[in-house]
């Protein structure tokens, strides 16, 4: 178990994410709007490149490959001054911290990869053990937020009561790495801790809450049917417990939530009223951040306009 | 001690051929009397005529150091001693030398054996020069037992210490003994296929302890602090004040009036209790206690009807609490289980959905004293007086939403006008509460729907590897789920009962048990379930993979029972901490060794059984503090107790004070009152650590000195011959193991006895170099005990610290760990060694 004692708040490299950054970029702006007025000591550093994750589980990347782009990427932290990884996407936070353990545990790979980088002249990139650690270089920006949350609920402006609220944590998060999760890993509340924080009523426990997305990445475009299935069990399930916001904290889930929505509704015949975001945007605008400008809802396809105007945030 | 050889003789034992058909004795007796010592022999030494013969030559010639050749001083040690100690010598002046194990059976040539013998005996001759008299040191045990814990661990602890004599206090932390088979209703036995009354059994127990002269009950109290080492612990005792004298009668009146309704522990936190109640109609000691903490008076709310309806005065809201500073020869522990938090695993909906319980949720249900009165009921059927409560506290997330109508959260509502026109109940009866609620809650119950469907999840936090849960085996749980199936299909033949299992585990005598509950028609499906659903309804889905067919079931119940795992209780995590005793990954408290000391703690004088030590069912735990009652007792009775082992002992006049020694692993060296380094004999193993620390040679392990070491070395050395310094545990038992094998090695290895080989230093090895000795060897004590776990590494470091210090001498010190059963190893090992010592011997001469 992670203590939440132990996340830093200090020399974070927000970490971009491509499925952020393509999809929804406002996580990003949303995240750095709360951490700025968190006190959060954070840097975005255009030099950082893709996990390579969505790739990688699309068996597109190979293990050598990813561990290599991870290996330019911590050299990247390290150099810039920001070695604590801090990402906005579990499937980030899960490749980066696996390719970390890789490299100093598999002394064949971590040569090839060095020897790549030498071949090639960058010898600034290469990879000593324990160069990074993978406990405590790696974090996903809910833990930062959860770390905050007292600050938030000091400084928010914008009360959620009475919304009924949800969440959806990530399977990159916290299966992956169960070990190193904040709280039981199977019963994370990272995000409703923070939402219940900004007066939201979190249905803390409902049918399936620990079923994945259903993306399953490669899934959704091979085995479609199967993965539009789950994700309708789950949007069923919060229709049944009357959720009106479902949180997120992984682009992925959010993708497969906030886009499939409407293609479930209409190929299953079925109807919700749920609305998605993300934990960060979620913060932002509790903090008074623009919906727009910064929380960049108008890039989601559930329209959160109703919601909004009901909670008095436009 | 030297004294004039005339002084000193040697008795040889023949032991019937054993020694004397390998060993020349004649030819020894030659030798020795040449250097004018006498010298006897005889056929058995170890028969009364041999020590008949010993007791005369001492008497006779006035002897003062006796050296005795004879098989190992492990096999007839003590009886030598005891022999020359009734003629009056003291029993340093006894030395004996071992001619079979390490001679006779391991040398097959007669002349070398023959040579062999004559130095080891030359050794104990020496050895014995510097031989001072050792007292014997005794501990007086203080006669008085403390068992911690009033479970039915620690009620058959204390019963069995105080019916052999021994004065016992049992200390119980809540208000009455009984612990957690008070409240499970009904038992499973292993003998029959009915279920027993647990009270029926439970209860003339108590009594017993109540009445019983040599036992003194202390509840409310906790064990706050303790000092002192075995044999004569400071116990400090907290006791928490009741507010109730002991005039009380238990009539009940009090019960009647009081106006506040709590949480009832003992009914897993139903609130079916008054601020002044008994735990439980048959507590001992039978006195009301007033709950300090929503007891309106003592908030500082005017009420006190307790005290007016009372009339015996009982009442006392002046009650203080108290402190007592007792000593104790022994102590167990007996602190108890706790159950694991259900809601820990919340695919389960324990603490979510009303009508998920837990295995001792349900036996306090089909308990007659429960909150249904033994009614099988689903809780949403009866209870809104206390939903939600079955959430148990320790739980991070509080999923309960159901209002709470908490009395004792308002302390400020006038009590006036609280009900007090209630029902009168039977006199002892507490656990019907008599507001006007509680009419409502029994209209509801009178006729609840009894819950059809059932289904039981097992290893509920048991047998998990996963963050959140055990590794272990709960081992009750399995019989508990087979024992509630059975009480409710005898009692509702029309429910159905599924039990989900991973495996069933009914050992020994319980498989019959377990095929009955199978003929009575209960289900069994082998999987772990992955989640309980709740439907509108109420009603409850439970899906699990039936893994002998690999289907999916969705199973409908009315009521979800986990089986969930059994933890160390809280009490007991605390209670290791006080009495620093080692506890396992899970907190249980460790006993020393799982067969041979089961309830033997890290601890000497402190022992281990029931729950507190791991989970167990009653038989078992009952079998355990039975054990633990009677190793206390022969801890007790041993006194004043001999130490067996030789000790350190400071040399007070070149003792600087500094301190240093005081880094004894062990921690038995301190400073007196006057200043003075001093040993705690009772605690000291003799390891001889301090004797390496200490650099004005100040302290010594007495029968161990370097002086002794030396001049038995002395004796037994030639040049090129191995000089192994031997462990006098397990490791002198494999040495001589060797020899009862059959097995041989070169006559050149020479053994030397040490209490452990901390107390060889440097300048003993390059004596036993300059001496002759081609290699020494160190045979240490492997680290498969409590004692040996801290001394191996000390061990180890300080052979590794020797060779470094040694220099280029370093190679030709050696290091070895004996296992009894490896005796083909350790005579290899000085096989080799003494053959590469012969060659440099050799050169050597
Ligand atoms: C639901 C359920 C059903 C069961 N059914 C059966 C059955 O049918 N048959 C069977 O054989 N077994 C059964 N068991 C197991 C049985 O309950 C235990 O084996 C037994 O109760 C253990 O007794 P104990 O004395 O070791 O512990 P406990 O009963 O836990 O007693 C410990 C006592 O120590 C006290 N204590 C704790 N800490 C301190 C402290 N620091 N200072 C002072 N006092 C302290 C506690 O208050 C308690 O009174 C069942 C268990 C459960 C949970
Ligand atoms: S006794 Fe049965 S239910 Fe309990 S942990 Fe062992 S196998 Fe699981
Ligand atoms: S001999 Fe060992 S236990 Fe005894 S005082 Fe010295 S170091 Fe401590």
């Amino acid at each position: 178990m992670k203590p939440i004692e132990n996340v830093p708040d200090r020399k974070l490299l927000l970490f971009k994410s491509c499925m952020v950054s393509q999809e929804y970029p406002g996580i990003e702006s949303a995240t750095g709007y709360a951490f700025d007025r968190l006190g959060v000591d954070y840097f975005v550093n255009e030099e950082q490149s893709c996990c390579t994750g969505i790739g990688h589980y699309t068996d597109l990347f190979e293990g050598l490959t990813t561990a290599a782009i991870a290996a330019r990427n911590f050299a990247v932290a390290r150099r810039c001054g920001y070695p604590n990884i801090t990402c906005l996407c579990s499937t980030c936070y899960a490749v980066n911290k696996e390719a970390c353990e890789l490299l100093n545990t598999n002394a064949e790979v971590r040569e090839k990869v060095n020897s790549i980088f030498r071949e090639q002249g960058m010898d600034d990139l290469v990879y000593e053990k324990g160069d990074m650690d993978p406990r405590s270089n790696f974090y996903h920006a809910v833990e930062v937020l959860l770390s905050k949350v007292d600050l938030i609920r000091e400084n928010k402006q914008l009360d959620f009561s009475g919304v009924k609220a949800a969440a959806h944590h990530a399977c990159h998060y916290y299966k992956v790495k169960y070990q190193d999760v904040v709280g039981n890993p199977e019963n994370p509340q990272l995000i409703d801790d923070i939402a219940a924080a900004c007066g939201a009523d979190m249905v803390r426990w409902y049918e399936d809450r620990t079923l994945t997305c259903g993306m399953g990445f490669s899934q959704l475009h091979l085995n479609r049917n199967t993965s539009l299935q789950v994700t309708k069990a789950k949007l069923d399930s919060l229709k049944n417990a009357g959720v009106e916001l479902m949180l997120h904290m992984c682009p992925n889930c959010h993708i497969q939530y906030d886009r499939y929505q409407p293609v479930i509704e209409k190929e299953f015949g079925v109807e919700y009223d749920t609305v998605h975001m993300n934990i960060g945007q979620f913060v932002a605008l509790a903090l008074g951040a623009d919906p727009y400008e910064v929380c960049g809802f108008q890039t989601h396809s559930v329209p959160l306009e109703g919601f909004l105007e009901r909670i008095g945030a436009l | 001690m030297i004294v004039p050889p005339e002084k000193t003789a040697v008795f040889i034992c023949h032991c019937s051929g054993n020694i004397s058909e390998h060993v020349d004795i004649k030819a020894v007796k030659a030798a020795l009397k040449a250097e004018g010592i006498s010298v006897f022999d005889y056929e058995y030494l170890c028969s009364s005529p041999g020590q008949d013969l010993i007791k005369s030559k001492i008497e006779e010639k006035g002897l003062e150091k006796v050296v005795i050749g004879s098989c190992t001083p492990s096999k007839h040690g003590l009886l030598f001693k005891k022999c020359v100690r009734e003629a009056g010598l003291n029993r340093a002046m006894l030395e004996i030398a071992n001619l079979r194990e390490q001679c006779a059976w391991v040398h097959p040539d007669t002349a070398e054996a023959t040579e062999k013998a004559i130095t080891l005996l030359r050794g104990k001759l020496k050895r014995l020069d510097r031989g001072e008299p050792l007292q014997d040191i005794k501990v007086d045990i203080f006669p008085r037992a403390l068992v911690i814990g009033g479970g039915i661990a620690g009620i058959t602890a204390a019963l069995n210490l105080a019916d052999n004599g021994v004065s016992t206090y049992l200390v119980e932390k809540d208000s009455s003994i009984g612990g957690q088979m008070a409240k499970i209703g009904k038992i499973f036995s292993p003998d029959k296929l009915a279920e027993e009354c647990a009270m029926c059994s439970l209860s003339p127990l108590m009594n017993e302890v109540a009445a019983h002269p040599k036992i003194t009950l202390l509840t409310r109290t906790e064990v706050e602090a303790v000092r002192g080492s075995a044999g004569k612990f400071k116990v400090m005792l907290r006791t928490r004040p009741g507010y109730v004298r002991d005039t009380c009668t238990a009539c009940g009146r009090c019960n009647r009036v009081c106006p506040v309704l709590v949480e009832n522990e003992f009914n897993c936190g139903h609130k079916d209790k008054k601020a002044i109640s008994m735990r439980f109609s048959q507590s001992i000691p039978k006195t009301y206690s007033i709950d300090p903490d929503h007891c309106l008076q003592l908030n500082g709310v005017p009420c006190g009807k307790c005290a007016e309806a009372c009339r015996t005065e009982a009442i006392d809201f002046g009650q203080q609490e108290e402190v007592l500073e007792l000593n104790f020869g022994a102590i167990i522990a007996a602190t108890g289980f706790k159950e694991y938090d259900a809601s820990l695993k919340p695919q389960y909906g324990y603490g979510i959905f009303e009508n998920v319980l837990t295995q001792m949720e349900l036996a306090r249900m089909l308990g007659i004293n429960g909150p249904t009165k033994g009614k099988l009921a689903r809780l949403s059927d009866t209870c809104n007086l206390d939903a939600g409560n079955s959430n148990p506290g320790n739980s991070t997330t509080d999923f309960s939403n159901a209002p709470t109508t908490d009395p004792s959260n308002a302390p400020t509502t006038d009590p006036s006008n609280s009900p007090t026109n209630a029902p009168i109940n039977a006199p002892t009866n507490d656990f019907t509460p008599n507001s006007p609620e509680s009419s409502s809650l029994k209209e509801k119950l009178s006729d609840p729907p009894v819950p059809g469907r059932i289904v039981m999840i097992q290893c509920v936090g048991s047998r998990d590897e996963k963050a959140g849960g055990i590794p272990y085996c709960s081992r009750y749980c399995c019989m508990a789920a087979l024992k509630h199936a059975s009480l409710i299909r005898k009692k509702y033949p029309d429910t159905e009962i599924t039990i989900c299992y991973i495996d069933m585990r009914a050992f020994g005598f319980y498989e019959n048990y377990y095929r009955a509950v199978q003929e009575m028609g209960v289900s069994f499906v082998r999987g772990r379930p992955a989640e309980v659903i709740r439907k509108s309804d109420k009603s409850l889905i439970v899906r699990v993979e039936d893994t002998l067919n690999q289907k999916i079931l969705e199973l409908p119940a009315d009521l979800v029972v986990l089986s969930a795992a059994m933890l160390p209780s809280t009490g007991t995590r605390v209670i290791a901490g006080v009495l620093n005793v080692s506890q396992d990954e899970t907190g249980f408290i460790k006993e020393r060794h799982s067969k041979l000391k089961p309830v033997d703690s890290s601890v000497d004088g402190i022992f281990v059984c029931g729950t507190a030590q791991g989970p167990k069912d009653i038989t078992d735990t009952i079998a355990q503090a039975g054990l633990a009652a009677a190793r206390a007792r022969a801890f007790i009775a041993d006194s004043p107790k001999v130490l067996e082992h030789e000790l350190a002992r400071i040399n007070q006049l070149t003792c600087t004070r500094c301190g240093d020694c005081l880094s004894c692993p062990f921690d038995a060296l301190s400073f007196s009152e006057s200043g003075r380094v001093v040993v705690d004999p009772l605690v000291c193993t003799g390891c001889g650590y301090c004797t390496e620390i200490c650099e004005k040679g100040a302290v010594q392990v007495a029968g161990f000195t370097k002086s002794q070491l030396k001049s038995e070395i002395e004796g037994v050395l030639e040049a090129g011959d191995l000089l192994g310094f031997v462990n006098s545990g397990i490791s002198s038992l494999t040495c001589d193991n060797i020899g009862n094998s059959v097995l041989s090695y070169p006559s050149n290895v020479k053994l030397v006895k040490v209490s452990t080989c901390l107390v060889v230093d440097k300048e003993l090895i390059m004596h036993a170099f300059r001496h002759g000795a081609a290699s020494v060897l160190f045979v240490e004590d492997p680290p498969d005990n409590p004692r040996a776990e801290v001394i191996f590494p000390l061990a180890l470091r300080h052979f590794e610290k020797l060779k470094e210090e040694l220099g280029a001498d370093g190679s030709r010190l050696h290091f070895k760990k004996a296992y009894v059963p490896n005796t083909k190893g350790l005579a290899g090992t000085f096989t080799s060694l003494a053959r590469e010592g012969e060659m440099n011997g050799d050169m050597v001469r």
